[in-house]
């Protein structure tokens, strides 16, 4: 049996393509049941919005058609061998280390992330009933190679997008941002990040918008927080400590004449001003006043290269202790049962040689103990060198990780259980 | 003896220093336990130094000011969860002890007998005042520099290394309002120490240690002043701390350029 991955990332496939094949945990076991019915004896179904990938431990072709076929019926048009163009395989060793790589952050969109270490937790933990005991052992390793990543690297170290930079910058500002207040200015698809990004860190959310009041009601009710009009919001500047701007104006839609005499109330406490906005929606003169921080995209963009150069400064620590750990996995993966199984078939072997032994014995008759003792010492000498070669053969086998299949080969040739 | 855990400590501190300022010459951040373990090893030799060291004259105000020193700075990395203090902290604490044994330690004058509680509390208190002064000062600096960085928009090693300014901003308020009682106390315990054992007639104190001692009291209460009861915060507040800090200094330098000599602490 060989361990396989099959999948589709956001390498190989577009946004649209990768958001049909994702499986909610609701759909996980009935997925597995049809790749399991199709011979594969272990299996688990990674799903997340950046990867779908079936890890299976199976040797039948059926299995992975099946799940060229899952996949394909989710795909309106084309048929299952259109979903190849997005797919792709990775077998045996290869399939280890993909795991630990995704499980490090090092196949993620955004490099070193740490979620999704938890999607991997959740798969393995959706999966358990059919993911049998390689890949429990697999995935049990790949959370704690993630962890090791995360410990021993500084992959996960900063932050490395716009919205997260921004949450960097305003931590900076007030340390912890749980409790804190902010003004979300705009209720597109930027504010809508940057607002959960700081919802996350527990920070309460007021959110303005002119144009599209219904969407940013909807997305503070989302996030607990409350929506309120653009005049309304100037007042807030008052009290507010982070006011994020993100409209679609065409010219600054903040500036001193609405809110210089607002912050003067503030009596020196800090203000951090995130214009993400493009045109800024920011009068820069603002930033003039003493305590208010004021950032556009440029600057976030700055801090978000600078933690995406450092985490990629740190790929080739992390891809050692990837290598590390999956020669330890392929070492346990290749020795699985050799030594009981060798024990067992020698054990069988010198039964048989002992039983077959007697008989010829019985039938030789008169033959002195000298010559008993030759015969069994001839027996014995016959027996271990038939065992000789496939001993070794499977040792080697093992060290280099292809024992699993040669045992099984073994435990089916001589009708022996399969382990544990 | 005192002399050897003096240096065991000093080499230390050079070391804590060291390790501190290793990001900003383009090395990479040393791990937090051993950022940690070399100042505590430092201390735990200190502290075995400071119980054989009679707290007389100025070489042993010097050591006892930096063990303050390195005490307060582990607590509050632990309060900013981070090894910004030890930037200054460490560099103060290692020059200190360095300048203690330079000074030499063995006491100027005897304690008579039965006086060692009294004056062992008032040394002890008046500079963990003092240290705690020092570190409110440390932790305005720390503010500056990370305002400085924040307001023009530079991202650099201050911006990452350095912990937010209201951290730095609370740092600074938990020590001059903790250091203002322990330096109050310990100046009491003086004028108690004078009333007890000379008859009520004062203490036996130069005019320098009085002027500087009052002074120190002064500046510190007027920096507690203006943090509690007015209300100063952020860049006001550490650009008080920093003035106050630095007038006690330079105060101290003047009074001991013209009484010098080490056998006193001033």
């Amino acid at each position: 049996m060989s361990i396989k991955v099959l999948g589709v990332n956001h390498r190989t496939a577009p946004l649209e393509v990768r958001e049909r094949f994702a499986h909610g945990a609701h759909e996980v076991p009935g997925a597995l049941a049809r790749v399991m019915a199709a011979g594969a004896s272990g299996g688990v179904l990674l799903s997340t919005c950046n990867r779908t990938e079936f890890y299976l431990v199976t040797d039948d072709e059926p299995a992975l058609e099946t799940v060229w076929s899952l996949l394909g019926e989710r795909l309106d048009a084309a048929p299952s061998t259109g979903v190849r163009e997005y797919g792709y395989i990775a077998r045996d060793r290869d399939a280890v280390r993909h795991l630990y790589r995704v499980s490090a952050g090092l196949d993620s969109m955004i490099l070193g992330e740490s979620q999704i270490q938890g999607q991997v937790r959740d798969a393995w933990e959706a999966s358990r009933a059919q993911a049998g005991p390689v890949l429990h052992r697999l995935f049990q390793t790949a959370l704690h190679v993630g962890s090791r990543v995360r410990t021993e690297t500084r992959l996960g170290m900063g932050t490395a997008s716009v919205a997260s930079a921004g949450a960097q910058v305003a931590g900076k500002i007030f340390g912890d941002l749980a409790g804190r207040h902010a003004l979300i200015l705009g209720a597109g698809d930027m504010a809508e990040l940057a607002a959960t990004c700081l919802s996350d860190q527990g920070v309460q959310i007021t959110l303005v918008a002119n144009r599209t009041q219904e969407r940013a009601r909807a997305i503070a009710e989302r996030l607990g927080g409350r929506a309120v009009s653009l005049e309304e919001s100037w007042a807030h500047f008052a009290t507010t400590d982070i006011a994020l701007c993100s409209t679609a104006a065409p010219h600054a839609v903040v500036t001193w004449e609405r809110v210089g005499p607002v912050i003067a109330q503030r009596r020196g406490r800090p203000l951090c001003i995130l214009d993400l906005a493009m045109p800024r929606d920011v009068d820069p003169a603002i930033a003039q006043i003493e305590n208010v921080f004021l950032y556009d995209v440029d600057d976030l963009q700055t801090v978000a290269a600078q933690a995406t150069a450092r985490r990629r400064d740190e790929i080739p620590a992390a891809e050692r202790i990837v290598e590390e750990e999956t020669d330890l996995f392929w070492a346990w993966y290749g020795g699985l049962g050799v030594v009981p199984t060798i024990k067992e078939l020698r054990s069988r072997m010198d039964q048989l040689r002992a039983a077959e032994l007697e008989r010829a014995l019985r039938q030789l008759g008169g033959l002195s103990p000298e010559d008993r003792a030759r015969v069994e010492q001839f027996s014995q000498s016959l027996m271990n060198k038939f065992l000789h070669q496939p001993t070794l053969t499977l040792k080697a086998a093992a060290e280099q990780g292809r024992g699993y299949g040669l045992l099984d080969a073994l435990r089916r040739l001589f009708g022996m259980e399969p382990p544990e | 003896m005192i002399v050897t855990l003096h240096l065991v400590a000093l080499a230390l501190y050079a070391l804590a220093t060291a390790l501190a300022l290793a990001p900003f010459v383009g090395f990479r951040s040393t791990p937090r336990a051993l950022a940690i373990a070399f100042p505590c090893a430092g201390a735990a030799a200190h502290v075995v130094a400071l119980s054989q060291l009679t707290l007389v004259g100025l070489g042993p105000a010097l050591s006892m000011l930096a063990f303050c020193l390195v005490l307060l700075q582990l607590a509050s990395e632990r309060l900013l969860r981070g090894s910004a203090v030890s930037f200054f902290a460490a560099p103060l604490a290692t020059g200190l002890v360095g300048l203690a044994v330079l000074s030499g330690l063995s006491p100027g004058t005897e304690i008579p007998a039965g006086r060692g509680t009294w004056l062992i509390l008032h040394v002890a208190l008046s500079v963990l005042g003092l240290a705690l002064m020092a570190l409110a000062f440390i932790a305005a600096a720390l503010y500056l520099l990370q305002f400085r960085e924040l307001k023009a928009r530079h991202f650099g090693q201050v911006f990452q290394l350095f912990p937010p300014l209201e951290r730095l901003d609370q740092l600074n308020r938990i020590a001059l309002v903790a250091g203002f009682p322990a330096l109050t106390l310990g100046l009491l315990l003086a004028v108690g120490y004078g009333a007890r054992f000379s008859g009520g007639a004062g203490l036996h104190v130069a005019k320098a240690q009085l002027v500087w001692g009052l002074f120190t009291w002064v500046v510190l209460g007027w920096a507690v002043w203006v943090r509690v009861v007015r209300h100063w915060g952020g860049r006001r507040a550490a650009l008080a701390s920093i003035a106050g800090f630095s007038a006690v200094l330079l105060v101290y330098v003047a009074l001991k350029l013209v009484q010098p000599g080490a056998e006193r602490f001033l």
